[in-house]
C-alpha cells in the first residue's frame, strides 16, 4: 500500500525540497529523496522533472567541470516550494486532526 | 560505500564508477538531439552512479517519447532547426530541379508538341516561369548566407569548409566542362546515343547532389546564424513553393501528353507515370523541409 501511495508523491516537489538546503547533482538528489523522504525517483523521472523545473525557472544548473552537473533552487522555486509546503502542511494538519477525533490517533 | 567524497557536496559520496552500458547509450539515442545534448552526459553519469540497473535504464527509455512532444522551448535551437531544414531542402530541391530539367530536355528542348492539347503548352510556360523564379529566389536569398560562410571559411583558413562552400560552383563547372568534352567526343550525326544520354543524365544528378550537399555540410560545420540564415530560409520557402508549382505543371503536362498519346496511339508509356513518383516525393520533401525552416526563422526567440 505504501508503494502505491508513493506514486502520489509529486516528484517536482520532492526535487525542489531536496535542493532547498544546498545544490545537488542528479545522483545526490535521488539519494537524498530516498533517504530523507522515503521515495525512490527513477533516472528517467528525475531528468524529466529537472528539464521541466529548469524550463520554468524553478531550478538552475551550476557550472561544473564534472559530467555530474549540480542544480540549485531559484528564488521562484523557493517561493513555489514554500507555497506548496504550506498547502501540504494544512492537509497534514486536517488529516491529523480528523484521525485523532475518529481513531484517537495522536500522530508521530 | 567505498566511493570518493564529492568535493562540492561533502555530505554525498560519489559511488565507484562503472562503465556505462551500451544499452544506456542506445536508450539515450531515443531522445531528441537537443535534449540529449543538454542532459545526455548527466543521465549517463546518473545511470553509472546508480549501478546501471536495467530498471533505471528502462525508466529513461520510458520518458523518451514525451521528451519529443514536451521539449522545453529553451532547448530548441532555432538556428540548428533552420540549418537542418535548409540542408534537406537543398538536396531534395536539387533532385527536383534535376528531374524538371530532365523533363524539359526530353520534351520542350526536343520540340515535342501535342496539337489539339493546348494544356501541355500552357504547362510548359508555367513550368519555365516557376523554375526561373525558383532559381532566382535561391540565388538572391541564398547568396548572403553563402558569402557569409565563404568569408568565414577563408578568414579562419578552414580549407575543407572552403571546399564545401565552393562545391555549388565547382560541381556544375566540372560537370558542364565534362559534358562539353564528352559530347564532342561521342556525338554522331544524330547526336549522342541513348546509352551516353543516360550516362550524362546520371552524371548530372550526381553533380547536382554534390553541389547541394556542399553548403549543407558547410552549414553543419560552420553553424552560421543571424539574418543571412533567416533570409535563406525564407528564400528556400519561396523557391520550394515555385518548384512545387513546376512539379504540378509537370504533372499537368504529362497528363496532357498521356491523353494525346492515348488518342493518337491508344497507348500510354508507363515510364511517364513512373517518372512522376520521384517528382512528387521530391516536391513533398522540399516543400515540407522549406516550410519547417521558414517557420523556425519566423518564430519568436
Amino acid at each position: 500500500m505504501t508503494d502505491r501511495l508513493d506514486r502520489w508523491a509529486d516528484p517536482p516537489l520532492l526535487v525542489l525540497a531536496s535542493l532547498a538546503d544546498e545544490p545537488k547533482h542528479g545522483y545526490a538528489i535521488t539519494q537524498d529523496v530516498a533517504e530523507t523522504m522515503g521515495v525512490r525517483i527513477s533516472a528517467g523521472t528525475l531528468y524529466a522533472v529537472i528539464a521541466r523545473l529548469e524550463a520554468r525557472g524553478l531550478i538552475e544548473p551550476l557550472e561544473s567541470d564534472d559530467r555530474r552537473r549540480p542544480y540549485q533552487i531559484t528564488m521562484a522555486g523557493a517561493e513555489v516550494l514554500a507555497q506548496e509546503s504550506e498547502r501540504m502542511s494544512k492537509v497534514a494538519s486536517v488529516a491529523r486532526e480528523r484521525l485523532s477525533i475518529r481513531l484517537g490517533w495522536a500522530g508521530a | 560505500m567505498s566511493g570518493t567524497v564529492d568535493p562540492r557536496h561533502p555530505g554525498h559520496q560519489a559511488p565507484p564508477r562503472r562503465r556505462t552500458s551500451l544499452l544506456a547509450r542506445a536508450v539515450l539515442a531515443l531522445y531528441p538531439p537537443s535534449w540529449r545534448a543538454r542532459y545526455g552526459d548527466e543521465v549517463l553519469m546518473l545511470l553509472e552512479d546508480s549501478g546501471g540497473r536495467l530498471r533505471e535504464v528502462v525508466s529513461v527509455a520510458w520518458r523518451a517519447l514525451p521528451a519529443w512532444f514536451c521539449s522545453p522551448r529553451y532547448l530548441r535551437d532555432r538556428s540548428a532547426r533552420i540549418r537542418a531544414s535548409l540542408s534537406t531542402a537543398l538536396i531534395s530541391g536539387s533532385l527536383l530541379a534535376g528531374l524538371a530539367l530532365f523533363f524539359a530536355q526530353v520534351t520542350q528542348f526536343q520540340g515535342y508538341t501535342t496539337p489539339g492539347y493546348p494544356v501541355v503548352g500552357w504547362a510548359y510556360v508555367v513550368f519555365d516561369v516557376a523554375l526561373a523564379v525558383s532559381a532566382l529566389a535561391v540565388g538572391v536569398g541564398g547568396l548572403p548566407l553563402w558569402l557569409l560562410m565563404l568569408r568565414r571559411a577563408r578568414r579562419e583558413q578552414r580549407t575543407r569548409d572552403l571546399a564545401y562552400v565552393l562545391l555549388p560552383v565547382i560541381a556544375p563547372v566540372t560537370y558542364l566542362t565534362g559534358l562539353a568534352v564528352t559530347t564532342r567526343l561521342v556525338s554522331g550525326p544524330h547526336g549522342v546515343s541513348q546509352g551516353w544520354f543516360w550516362i550524362i543524365t546520371l552524371a548530372g544528378f550526381v553533380a547536382a547532389a554534390v553541389a547541394a550537399a556542399g553548403p549543407g555540410v558547410a552549414m553543419r560545420r560552420l553553424r552560421p546564424r543571424g539574418p543571412a540564415l533567416h533570409l535563406a530560409a525564407t528564400a528556400a520557402a519561396v523557391s520550394a513553393a515555385t518548384l512545387t508549382v513546376a512539379a504540378v505543371a509537370i504533372v499537368v503536362a504529362i497528363g496532357g501528353m498521356s491523353q494525346y498519346s492515348r488518342h493518337q496511339d491508344g497507348y500510354v508509356s508507363p515510364v511517364l507515370v513512373l517518372y512522376l513518383v520521384p517528382v512528387l516525393v521530391a516536391a513533398t520533401v522540399t516543400a515540407v523541409s522549406a516550410a519547417r525552416g521558414a517557420r523556425a526563422a519566423r518564430a519568436r526567440a
